[in-house]
């Protein structure tokens, strides 16, 4: 073995090792896969890596924060939002835009969201000023908010609980009741990875927090 | 000398923290009694059928069994002994449970000796499960850790001129690692005076048992300048800002202004939206 020095990568600066260390920095790419892709694209044709820079960039630009709930959408307020058959009673707040389409997929939830874009964990120098708390506090101070009820479906983990424990905790003054999703989702596990029957479950089988 | 490792090898051991690797794998932050902190791959755990990830998440004490890999050992059995249930019942606990991770994390470095640092950490959570006073367990465990680090700090005389300094004009400087005299404070610009109680009984913390420790009786103001004292000195120690450290202190302001509000009634709700407003900040 000759660790510590790839034959594959000239120099540090050179353009390919720029591309793998930029494959390297998503998540999910170790070292292996970052170059697996670099190279792939080297020997891909020139018109098939313009699509994908100009997909990069294209997402970058039309994709924003719905000014509401804060999922990703290419209009604000998000089609969700702005659905007059929805229940605007309560809010379901999840960490990722990926658990909103979890939820959705089950078909069991017809009230609005809430998208932090994290989750509480110190470990990954994450604390409440980086999450979109602050947001979710202005839209439950509207004057015109019917909301009586938040459903905290963070991870049944560490940092998912003690997420929704804070926010009990700052919302319960306010008047309103905090859930979170039942037990049945294993301890550690992601809502990403929940099958629908077991995330429906927990949704409707939710508890208050104390 | 990889012949000399053990293939296999049991031991228990208290999980730090883990990060993603891959789809369904990850690096789980191990502090063991015998090697330290150590990093080991669990396999497939962030699959709903793993029987395993469950007994790796933070702030559980497991037994493990790793075999022995060519850059990280590899777990291939992990079993639950206490996962603190208790600690989970209250954001407080919660948060000094993370803080206490989080510092064993940061104080130590990779494979190095942690003598008795994996029985602190335990010693610690214990306690804060059991209900014990939160400010006298995490303080205690600082300066504990502080011991067995070689981060003693000094609290009764000045790291100057090591004149005894009284308590009622010490100043605190968390970069030299202690108190300083009045007058060789001005010498030193992190330099601040500390509430002389918050000192009197950060001395006796440290020089008592924990048992002594425990009957002292602290208010939330004089807890909170106590927090802040050791707080910005352990920042100094691991160098970096310590996240958990600044959650317990949210956590505290959120349930002190829940408190207050309750108190106060509905009839002063814009004032206190503003308070949650900072909070959130
Ligand atoms: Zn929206």
């Amino acid at each position: 073995m000759n660790e510590g020095r790839d034959p594959f990568i000239p120099g540090a600066s050179s353009p390919i090792a720029r591309l793998v260390e930029a494959f390297h920095r998503l998540p999910g790419i170790g070292p292996k896969s970052a170059q697996r892709l670099a190279y792939h694209i080297l020997r891909s044709p020139e018109a098939e890596a313009q699509e994908l820079a100009d997909a990069l960039i294209e997402v970058k630009r039309s994709i924003v924060f719905c000014a509401q709930c804060q999922n990703l959408t290419s209009r604000t307020p998000c089609e969700i939002c702005t659905d007059s058959s929805r229940d605007r009673h309560s809010i379901c707040v999840v960490e990722e835009p990926l658990d909103v389409l979890a939820i959705e997929r089950t078909g069991g939830w017809s009230g609005l969201y809430h998208v932090l874009h994290g989750v509480i964990s110190p470990s990954d120098g994450v604390g409440p000023e980086d999450l979109k708390i602050g947001e979710l506090l202005a839209r439950l101070r509207d004057l015109e908010t019917e909301v009586t009820e938040i459903i905290v479906a963070t991870n049944p983990n560490l940092e998912g609980e003690a997420t929704a424990m804070y926010l009990s905790r700052l919302l319960r003054p306010l008047g309103i009741k905090v859930t979170r999703l039942a037990r049945g989702l294993p301890a550690g596990a992601d809502l990403e990875y929940a099958d629908d029957v077991t995330l429906g479950r927990a949704l409707e089988f939710r508890q208050e927090v104390l | 000398m990889p012949s000399r490792i053990p293939r296999v090898i049991r031991t228990n051991a208290i999980v730090l923290r883990h990060r993603r690797l891959g789809e369904a794998d990850r690096i789980v932050t191990l502090l063991t009694p015998l090697r330290g902190k150590i990093d080991v791959i669990a396999k497939g755990v962030l699959r709903s059928k793993s029987r395993m990830g469950g007994h790796l998440e933070p702030l559980t004490l497991v037994e493990v069994v790793l075999a022995h890999g060519r850059s990280m050992d590899v777990v291939t059995q992990a079993q639950t002994i206490d996962a603190f249930p208790a600690a989970h019942e209250d954001l407080d606990r919660l948060s000094a449970a993370m803080y206490l991770l989080e510092l064993a994390d940061r104080i130590t470095v990779e494979h190095a000796e942690a003598e008795g640092l994996h029985d602190l950490l335990h010693a610690a959570l214990v306690r804060l499960a059991r209900g014990d006073g939160q400010q006298v367990v995490q303080r205690t465990f600082e300066l504990a850790l502080l011991d067995a680090t070689g981060f003693r700090p000094e609290l009764t005389d000045c790291l100057r001129c090591s004149n005894p300094v009284p308590a009622e004009e010490a100043w605190w400087a968390p970069v030299e690692g202690g108190v300083l005299c009045a007058s060789c404070a001005r010498a030193y610009t992190d330099a601040q005076p500390i509430d002389a109680t918050a000192l009197r009984v950060l001395r006796a913390f440290q020089s008592q048992t924990y048992e002594e420790a425990g009957r002292i009786r602290l208010t939330d103001e004089l807890a909170a300048r106590m927090e802040s004292a050791m707080h910005a000195l352990m920042r100094s120690v691991v160098e970096r800002d310590l996240k958990s450290a600044q959650f317990v202190s949210a956590a505290r302001r959120a349930r002190v202004a829940g408190e207050a509000r309750e108190d106060a009634g509905a009839d002063n709700a814009a004032s206190e939206s503003d308070t949650l407003d900072d909070l959130a900040e």
